[in-house]
């Protein structure tokens, strides 16, 4: 300890030593080859600003946006509802059901995506295992069309998402003080009350995290919309992909990305703005 | 330092690296102390990637149909280690690594009119038509910067065991949602389906190109509410067809022909109206492995015998007139370049395809996205 109480001079040196190789890495492998790929968007073809005149001017490409940013807030909404309840349980269930929660968010954490995917396109899709029994049951003549649109894309990304909105709410909730709800009920007020006039408003700062992490994570969605979108729910990131590589037209491509970035970077900024981000971990 | 000294100390070096003796990092720093850059060391018969011909392709069952068929008959011959890499030579891959200035490839397997485009951009080596032969492809399909691989089509396919006695036929069929009503699906790459909604349209096939664009899109957009997915992936489309998700659609001939054979006909194809679409050789200027190398592969991929057999495993249609005869009875019904196959068929042109793919394609994507 006596190297730490020697002044701050040393142990700011310490503390460089241990903690300066994660920042240079990222500046090195990362940042610097992202700043050269946005460079892109203003001398690809040319020199300028055409390829952020066309984001602004182009119809197709803002319909590409308002359907991802549709999809993501659709995704963050359902995603944060069915953790709320999970993470409710989680923390104030039974142990029996605490375990069982624990294996439910985990269990699918684990799982790659890409598998998650083709799993839900088997049952999903009009001639799979839920369209085939429902019809056999004789609850309907057609089948539902649940995959291969935006529906499917939900349900895929909802999936995803949930274990990634249940640890923000479950970390408000756990530092929710007991003796508050005691208190409560000690006054008087019943479990409805205690809960929309207490609990619920001590939680909503995992709430809004969640939502927000949820939308951010949701807007780079790649490789769930092209396998349940049936090609059809084309987002963002899918469409840089394609103009990166199939077209190469790296202008527009990289513009795009920036415009996301931006997107990213802005709802993190909102979200630090309103909750304390260390709360959420 | 005496040059003559030096000289021989750098040798001693090249000797006691490819013995073993020496590690990549004591040769650099050998060569520091003694002035020399690393750069006069390279690319002598030091650097092991000389030795190589790296193969750009596409992944999957073909990647190693070719590796057995071409690439490592192709090593033996030559001498050099004939490697794959599989990432796939999109164009904006292959801008990328020529951009990057570090180039590791040498052949690649080639969308033919990117191999036109990158060509014109610069970024392709010339093929050398003293060494590949211009003749050894159908349709004249070659050019300064790429020649004919193989040829792929693009077919109607259908659920014969859905339509009994009445299968569609046309593409005027298939746009046909009256007479022949179910889900659709069609190749989300834009290729060969505006082609096929033109025909269906009624414009003569000799009259396709320059395609109207406004025309074709405007008869897909029509079909779009019987469209259960565009397809982007072979195997997606295979799937589709297999499962009766879909009753008719527009694949890869290479994936009809799968599509036939695992559903014992009951989902099949026709070569009718369908539409020629080769793949092209290309390779990277300044490729390590050199230009020479590079056209002897694909002088070599010529050979009409190894043809037949990428059609046995990978079902690409020989580009080499001469393959045609060599093909076995059995085959020739999967064989889009059999003469009576192939006169039933159009071509894709290329060259609009090089010109106006991506600005077409970005239209497409928004009449396709729902």
């Amino acid at each position: 300890m006596t190297m730490f109480k020697n002044g701050g001079g040393r142990s700011a040196i310490v503390w460089c030593i241990f903690v300066l190789p994660l920042p240079a890495f990222l500046i090195l492998a990362y940042f610097l080859p992202m700043m050269g790929i946005l460079s892109w968007s203003f001398t690809d073809p040319v020199p300028g600003l055409q390829n952020y005149a066309r984001i602004a001017e182009d119809q197709t490409i803002h319909l590409l946006f308002w359907r991802t940013l549709r999809i993501c807030l659709t995704t963050a909404v359902i995603s944060v509802l069915v953790a709320y309840l999970l993470a409710y349980h989680w923390i104030l269930g039974p142990p029996a059901r605490q375990r069982l929660i624990e294996m439910a968010i985990l269990i699918p954490f684990w799982i790659s995506v890409l598998v998650r995917a083709f799993g839900w396109l088997i049952l999903l899709r009009p001639k799979g295992l839920i369209n085939e029994n429902l019809i056999a049951l004789g609850i309907i003549t057609e089948p539902l069309a649940m995959v291969r649109n935006e529906i499917g894309v939900v349900i895929g990304m909802v999936h995803f998402m949930v274990p990634m909105a249940v640890f923000p709410i479950a970390a408000v909730m756990r530092q929710i003080d007991p003796r508050v709800i005691q208190a409560a009920r000690g006054l008087g007020a019943g479990s409805v009350r205690r809960f929309i006039e207490v609990f619920l408003p001590l939680s909503m700062p995992g709430v809004i995290g969640a939502l927000f992490i949820v939308a951010v994570f949701s807007l780079g969605f790649f490789i769930t919309p092209a396998i349940l979108g049936g090609g059809r729910v084309v987002m963002v990131a899918e469409n840089i992909f394609v103009r990166m590589l199939q077209t190469a037209n790296w202008g527009l491509g990289s513009a795009l990305a920036a415009v996301l970035l931006v997107l990213v970077v802005g709802l993190i900024w909102i979200l630090s703005r309103i909750v304390r981000l260390d709360r959420l971990l | 330092m005496q040059k003559i000294m030096k000289d021989e100390l750098v040798d001693i070096l090249r000797h006691r690296f490819e013995r073993g003796e020496l590690g990549r990092r004591d040769v650099l720093m050998g060569l520091g102390l003694l002035g020399v850059t690393s750069l006069a060391f390279s690319p002598g018969p030091l650097m092991a990637q000389s030795k190589q011909l790296v193969l750009a392709t596409w992944g999957g069952d073909t990647t190693k149909a070719i590796e057995e068929i071409l690439g490592n008959p192709f090593g033996e011959v030559s001498g050099l280690s004939v490697v794959s890499d599989t990432s796939g030579p999109s164009e904006g891959a292959v801008q990328v690594q020529a951009s990057s200035g570090s180039i590791s490839w040498d052949v690649m397997l080639l969308e033919y009119f990117s191999s036109i485009t990158l060509g014109k951009k610069g970024l392709l080596g010339e093929i050398e038509y003293d060494i590949v032969d211009r003749d050894k492809v159908f349709g004249g399909q070659a050019h300064q910067w790429g020649v004919a691989s193989h040829f792929n089509s693009y077919v109607m396919v259908y659920d014969a065991a859905h339509f009994g006695d009445n299968p569609p036929k046309t593409w005027a069929d298939f746009f046909d949602v009256e007479k022949f009503p179910g889900k659709h699906t069609f190749p989300k790459w834009m290729m060969g389906i505006l082609e096929a909604a033109l025909l269906a349209d009624g414009v003569q096939p000799d009259g396709l190109y320059p395609l109207d664009l406004d025309r074709a899109f405007a008869k897909v957009e029509k079909l779009m509410p019987h469209v259960v997915s565009v397809w982007g992936t072979g195997a997606e489309s295979q799937q589709l067809m297999l499962d009766g998700d879909a009753v008719m659609g527009m694949l890869w001939g290479t994936r009809a022909i799968l599509v036939d054979r695992d559903s014992e006909q009951e989902v099949t194809f026709t070569f009718q109206d369908g539409f020629l679409a080769p793949d092209a050789w290309g390779y990277m200027k300044d490729n390590p492995a050199g230009a020479k190398a590079a056209n002897e592969f694909i002088a070599f991929t010529q050979d009409p015998a190894r043809q037949v057999e990428l059609l046995r495993l990978a079902g690409y249609g020989p580009a080499n007139p001469e393959a045609s005869s060599l093909v076995p009875d059995d085959l020739k019904r999967i064989d889009c370049n059999q003469p009576e196959n192939r006169h039933l068929m159009h071509d894709l042109d290329m060259e609009w395809y090089s010109e106006n793919y991506a600005t077409a394609l970005d239209r497409f994507t928004a009449l396709i996205a729902s």
